[in-house]
Formats: structure tokens, sequence, C-alpha cells
């Protein structure tokens, strides 16, 4: 009982006082499932906003010569929706997000190991993108979200502001990412062993330590266009002997890691539907563990083969084209193991099993056509065209945000103790899926035909895909304003759901809907994994969860 | 017996929720060295990318930099290690005075450092006309990275100064003492940071 000694009266055993008054308990709240939900409310308002963006690009490619906005704001407008999606969307909804919200209930502690540090993070994320969306007053960037010099050195005073919002809401990454790796390494409830732990919580242990390096890399590379543009200091300038293409090399390093922390805990949240839904445990529990840690070690390795054009030395080509094609394979095994998982298993299709279904068929798609890119002569041929747009869609869009869509129908009833409503679920479902594939499908065709991306106006040949493609997302957009008016609508009128409304087995759903502040009245013994549907559940110390007894404080055995 | 058990056993007064408030405080600040590390890390990159993209190195019109000069402030920086080394040590053994002295020592060589630093700086931009942050790539990628590690320098002193101060005030006990060893840590990271810095831009 030496573990568990150790645990007793100690800080898996600690209950921080309880939060009193409207602002300690819902603004400046140290309750890790607050801030979680703060940052899921955050965030999806970032995503109407750059929702918005999205539009008035479709707007305005309806005819070949533009003409809904004006062809210098259509750049800063496709700036800012690739940012805005990227960094103050994707990435906070995934790690903050659903990250804070039920990461640490499933290790069975009572929060992060650092609150303090977690409320910090989540309010310096609503600065910077406020301080984002203020570029548009002086002139917002116009390089795309890359912001490849020397465009980005000549923009306007937005870019600097960009840079700097860019930072900070990598400094609160760089937190995110440190307090959950210590949670996870120092904070698991007795018995909760690393081949124990749910497959969400591997998916954040794969994404927090890119968040803290790669996120690092970012800073510096930010800082030092920052310090070019504001004090002529040559870093990336070729007329003062700097290099553009040190700028990809650094830019890269970050953002080729940064797909996978877009793309980690989305595998996370569907290890977590599918099982459930399924009633079958997972296939291949250590497998899909270990791809995602794999699938974070190589993304480090592979950040070049973006910059197939633009000089890499030959010798360095071949490398990065085959650790590009390496990553297929821990991405294979996950997409096969899912797909076993689903064999002859008992397949109940609510919304978040139709989202997680859904993100194996779209997910697929992109990483086949990320395949096609790694290989360096299809590469020259669509690099900067539609095809390229298409493909991070369907990862982006396809991946992350199905992934996202497929954990908000599922752990609303966690977060609220109502269940959204599923028949407009399953109406935002199909549209979206529907909508969705009509938009981006034909973008592959029309960038193999050469329609280059990032471009005000087109050729005439391509007017009747976009305009096609224009009407879809429209109907996409209608999907997604389904989903918002079926979130704050099931706020108040959804079914009352009760702790358990799936019949999931992680710890979550062991405890009340929403949870107590403390999590655990006695933190739990974990003798298993949670995916084994035929046997009892392998908890110790929950049967008092649902009863009005109160919690047991810290010290006591 | 567990660690936990045995710690309570040398140290009376600890209670076990410290213990391990301090095990995830040293966690959480050594992965925050680590992402301090790859900031640097890519600033070195790009200054060896710079260095290597160019007409050799240093570029026309500027000199090599001054070794001896930069060769003795660095021993000035170490030895401010070796000091906070046995501050830290004295402070475990409970040998209070001379923990403070130590303290007091490191904190006067790291100010010392800094002093050379500035002297350095200003002999290159004014008596030898070499060059500034923004005249050319020599000056970027050389200003930026120990001008980056002068501002940890600064911090650490800083840092070390309110250390002095909390501790006349009798913050820190002989089993509270986390504050102390983060302000260690974080020297020697700083020093480590400067053994790179003075090997690629000196010898190299």
């Amino acid at each position: 009982m030496a573990v568990a000694a150790v645990h007793a009266g100690g800080i898996a055993d600690h209950i921080h006082p309880e939060p009193q008054g409207f602002v300690r308990r819902y603004v400046f709240s140290l309750d890790h499932k607050i801030i979680g939900i703060q940052y899921i409310i955050t965030a999806f308002v970032f995503f109407m906003l750059a929702g918005l963006l999205a539009e008035a690009i479709r707007t305005q490619l309806l005819n070949p010569g533009g003409g809904f906005v004006a062809n210098g704001t259509y750049n800063e407008i496709y700036s800012i929706h690739g940012s805005t999606m990227v960094w103050l969307v994707t990435i906070p909804l995934l790690t903050g997000g659903f990250g804070n919200l039920v990461f640490p209930i499933m290790i069975g502690a009572r929060d992060v190991a650092f609150p303090w540090l977690n409320m910090l993070s989540f309010w310096i994320f609503p600065v910077s993108g406020l301080m984002l969306f203020s570029s548009f007053l002086l002139g917002a960037p116009t390089a795309g979200w890359m912001e490849y010099p020397p465009v980005s050195l000549q923009g306007a005073a937005g870019t600097s502001m960009w840079c700097a919002a860019i930072f900070l809401v990598g400094v609160s990454s760089t937190m995110t990412g440190i307090n959950f790796v210590v949670t996870i390494l120092k904070m698991r409830a007795p018995g909760m062993t690393f081949t124990r732990m749910p497959l969400f919580v591997w998916g954040q242990f794969a994404t927090a330590p890119l968040l803290m390096i790669a996120t690092t890399a970012l800073a510096a590379a930010l800082a030092a266009l920052f310090i070019e543009r504001q004090f002529g200091v040559p870093f990336f300038d070729p007329a003062k002997g700097g290099s553009p293409v040190m700028w990809q090399h650094m830019f890269w390093f970050y953002s080729h890691p940064a797909v996978y922390i877009m793309i980690l805990p989305a595998f996370g949240i569907i290890s977590e539907v599918l099982p459930t839904f399924a009633r079958k445990p997972i296939f291949g529990y250590k497998l899909i563990a270990f791809s995602s840690m794999s699938i974070a070690l190589l993304g480090f390795m592979v950040w070049a083969h973006h910059m197939f054009t633009s000089g890499l030395a030959p010798f360095l080509q071949l490398p990065f084209m085959i650790l590009t094609y390496v990553i297929g394979v821990p991405t294979g095994i996950k997409i096969f193991s899912w797909t076993a998982t689903l064999f002859r298993g008992k397949i109940h299709y609510t919304t978040a099993m139709l989202f997680a279904i859904g993100f194996i068929a779209l997910f697929t798609i992109g990483g086949i056509t990320g395949i096609f890119l790694a290989a360096i002569p299809f590469d020259l041929h669509v690099h900067g065209t539609y095809f390229i747009v298409a493909h991070l869609h369907y990862v982006l869009v396809g991946g992350s945000l199905m992934g996202i869509f497929a954990g908000m129908y599922y752990w609303f009833p966690k977060m609220s103790g109502r269940l959204l409503n599923e028949t407009l679920g399953k109406l935002h479902f199909w549209l979206f899926f529907i909508g969705f594939n009509l938009t981006f499908l034909p973008m592959h065709w029309l960038g193999m035909e050469g329609m280059p991306r990032e471009v005000a106006t087109y050729d005439p040949q391509f007017t009747f895909w976009n305009r096609f493609e224009s009407f879809a997302s429209y109907l996409m957009t209608f999907a997604i304003l389904i989903f918002f008016f079926n979130a704050i609508w099931s706020i108040r009128n959804g079914k009352r759901a009760g702790a358990n409304p799936w019949g999931a087995r992680t710890l979550e759903w062991q405890i009340p809907s929403p949870p107590n502040y403390y999590n655990f009245k006695h933190v739990p013994t974990v003798y298993g994994l949670p995916y084994d549907f035929s046997t009892p559940l392998p908890y110790k110390g929950l049967d008092e969860e649902l009863t009005d007894s109160p919690p047991v404080p810290a010290g006591a055995h | 017996m567990s660690v936990a058990s045995l710690a309570r056993g040398a140290h009376g007064e600890l209670d076990q929720l410290y213990i391990e408030t301090r095990e995830l405080r040293l966690q959480g600040f050594l992965l925050f060295l680590v992402s301090d590390c790859v900031l640097f890390s890519s600033f070195i990159f790009a200054y060896l990318y710079l260095r290597n993209s160019g007409q050799g190195w240093p570029p026309p019109g500027i000199q090599r930099l001054d070794v001896a000069f930069a060769a003795w402030n660095s021993v000035v920086l170490f030895g401010s290690g070796a000091t906070m080394h046995y501050a830290l040590e004295n402070f475990k053994h409970g040998k209070w005075m001379a923990y403070m002295w130590f303290l007091l020592a490191t904190i006067v060589l790291g100010a010392g450092f800094l002093g050379g630093q500035a002297y350095e700086y200003n002999h290159l931009i004014y008596a030898e006309h070499v060059t500034w942050w923004g005249s050319g790539i020599f000056g970027a990628s050389f200003f930026t990275l120990t001008g980056m590690h002068g501002m940890h320098v600064f911090f650490g002193v800083c840092y070390l100064t309110v250390l002095v101060l909390q501790s006349s005030a009798g913050v820190y006990t002989r089993g509270k003492y986390f504050g102390i060893t983060a302000g260690t840590l974080y020297w020697h990271f700083v020093d480590v940071i400067w053994v790179v810095l003075f090997s690629i831009f000196y010898l190299l």
C-alpha cells in the first residue's frame, strides 16, 4: 500500500476551499472545469468571427473579378481567418477547453497542478484575441497565417500587432502545456498507471510537450519578426543580408508540430467516443497511445516538407520526404484501430458517434492527400494552389473540428447537466458533413488545374466550381448556426442528463453532472482500463459520489 | 517505506501536502527552463543560419570579437555559479550566515558580469564604431542573443536580491526553501547558456 500511503492526505486528496461570490466562481475561477468552459465559450466566439471572415472570402470568390471587398482587404481577411482558426479556435478548444474540462477528472485528480497558472493562461487568451482583431484598425497582416517575409516586413502596423498577439497566445499555450505535463505525471489517482489512462489523457499527454517546446520556437520567430519590423534589425530582409527562408524554417519548426497540437487531442476525443457508442473495448489501446507519442516526436522532424519550393538543398529534401511518409504509419495504425473498434460493435448512432465516424472518413481523406503532398514531384506541381487549401481544411475541419463537435455533443451533459437536442444535432451533422464536402472536395481539382490560393480574383474558367463551393459553404454556415441555437437552447431546455447518460466508463461519468468543485468526494483507486464493457467498473471509492454526503478533506483517512 | 514518510521523519515540521507541492513546483520549473532553452536554441539556430548564408564570418568590415575580455567576464559569471551552489548547500546545512554571504557574492559577481557586458557593448558601438543592433546581421544576431542572455542575468540578479530580503524576513526555513532551489537552478541555467553563447560567438 506504499502508493496509497503517499497519496493519503497529500496533494491528490487536497481540497481547495470552495470559492465564494460570482467573480471568484465564474470569472477569475481557479476550478479547471470552469476554466475549461470559459475557454470553450471564448473560442466559439472567435470561431463565429473567423467563420464570418470565411464567408466573406467565399462571397468574394462568387465572381472571377471579386468585387465584394477590395483586393487588399481580401488579403487581410484570409490572413486573420487563418490565424484566428488556428490559434484562437482549434488549439484553445482542444487543449485549454476540452483538456481542462475533463482530463483532470479522467485521471482522478481534484484539479490541475497549478490552478493559478491555469487561470492566467486563460485570461491571456481573450486579450490576445482582441489584439489580433484590433490589427484590422492598424492595417491587418496580408501574408496569410504564415506571414512569410518579405511581404510581412512591408505590411502595415497591424502585422506587428499580429506578432504581439500570437506571441501572447503562445505564452498562454506554453503555460498550459507545462501545467498539463506536471498534472499527468504527478497527480494521477492511486492505481492510475500510464497504461490505464484513458486515451483522451494520452492525447493531452502527447500534445502538452508540443505546446511547451514548439510554441516557444514560434515565439522566437515572432520576436525576431517584431524587432525587425519595429527596429530595423535585419533577420529576414535579404537587402540587409538576412534570409526570408530562415523565417520559413523557424515558422514551420513550430507550425508543423502545431498541426499535431490540433489533431492529437481530437484523436483522443474520438478514442473515447467510439468505444462508448460501439459498446466494445477500444482495439489496440497501447498502439493508439504509443502512436500518439511517436506522431508527436516525428512531428519535429518533418517541418521542411512545407518548403520544397523554397530552394531547400537537394540532400535535405529526400529525408524530409521519407520522414513525412513515416508519419503515415502511426496515423494508419490509429485509423485501423478505430475501424476495428467499430467492427461488430453494437453501434448507437448518437450525434457524437456520427461526428466521430465522420471524423474517420474525412480525416482519412485529409491524411491521404497529405501523403500525396509529401511526394516532392507532386508537391512542386500543387504547391500554393487550392489543393493545399483542400488538404488543410480536410485535416483541420474534417479532422479537428469534427472531433471538437463530437466532444461537444459527448461532454455537453457533463458541462451543463443537460443533453443537447439530438434531432437538431443530427440535422447539424448531416448539413455540415454534406456542406463541407461540397465546399472542399472540388478544391482538389481546382488546385490540380492550377488555381492559386490567397488571391482575390481568379481565371474565369474556374467560375463554376467556385460558385458551387460558395453556395455549399453557406449550407455549412447554416449547419453551424443550428449548432449554436441548439447549444443555447439546450442549456435551459435540454433533457436532464443525469450522471452518466451514455453509459460511459471513464471517471468523469461516475460523478454528478455538472461535477462538484472538488470533483471527487474520495479520490478513487483504479484497477484497470476503462474500456472493458463486459466487466464491472474498475474503480473503488466512488460509492458516495452520487449521494449527499460531504467531501473528505485533506488529511482525513 | 515511502519517500514521503522518510521525508517526514527527517523534518518533523513538514506536512505531506508541502512535500508534494514542492515536487510539482520543481517539475514545473524545470519544464519552464526547457521551454526557455528552446527560445535560446531558436535564436542560436538563426545566428548559425545567417552566419553560414553570407560571405564568410565575421562579415566584411567587422573585426573578430575580443576573446580575452569576454573570457575574463565569463570567469566572473562562472564564479557566481560556484558561489550560488555554495549558498544553497550552506542553507541546506543550516549555516545561515555563510548562506547570506555566498548569496551576496553571487549578486555582486552577476552585477559585475552585467557591467562587463555593458563595457563591451559600449566598446563595440562607440569606440570601434563596429556595429549596432540594426546595422547588419552580425549586430542583429550578436546583440539579440547576448542581450537576451543579459536580460536573463539581470532578472536573476533582481530575483536573488528579493531572495536576500525574503531570507532576512525569515520566509525560508530548513524544510521549506523552494524559492532558493528555483533561484539556484535558474542561475545555473543562465551559466550553461553562456557557455554555449561564448563558444559560438567568441571561439567559433
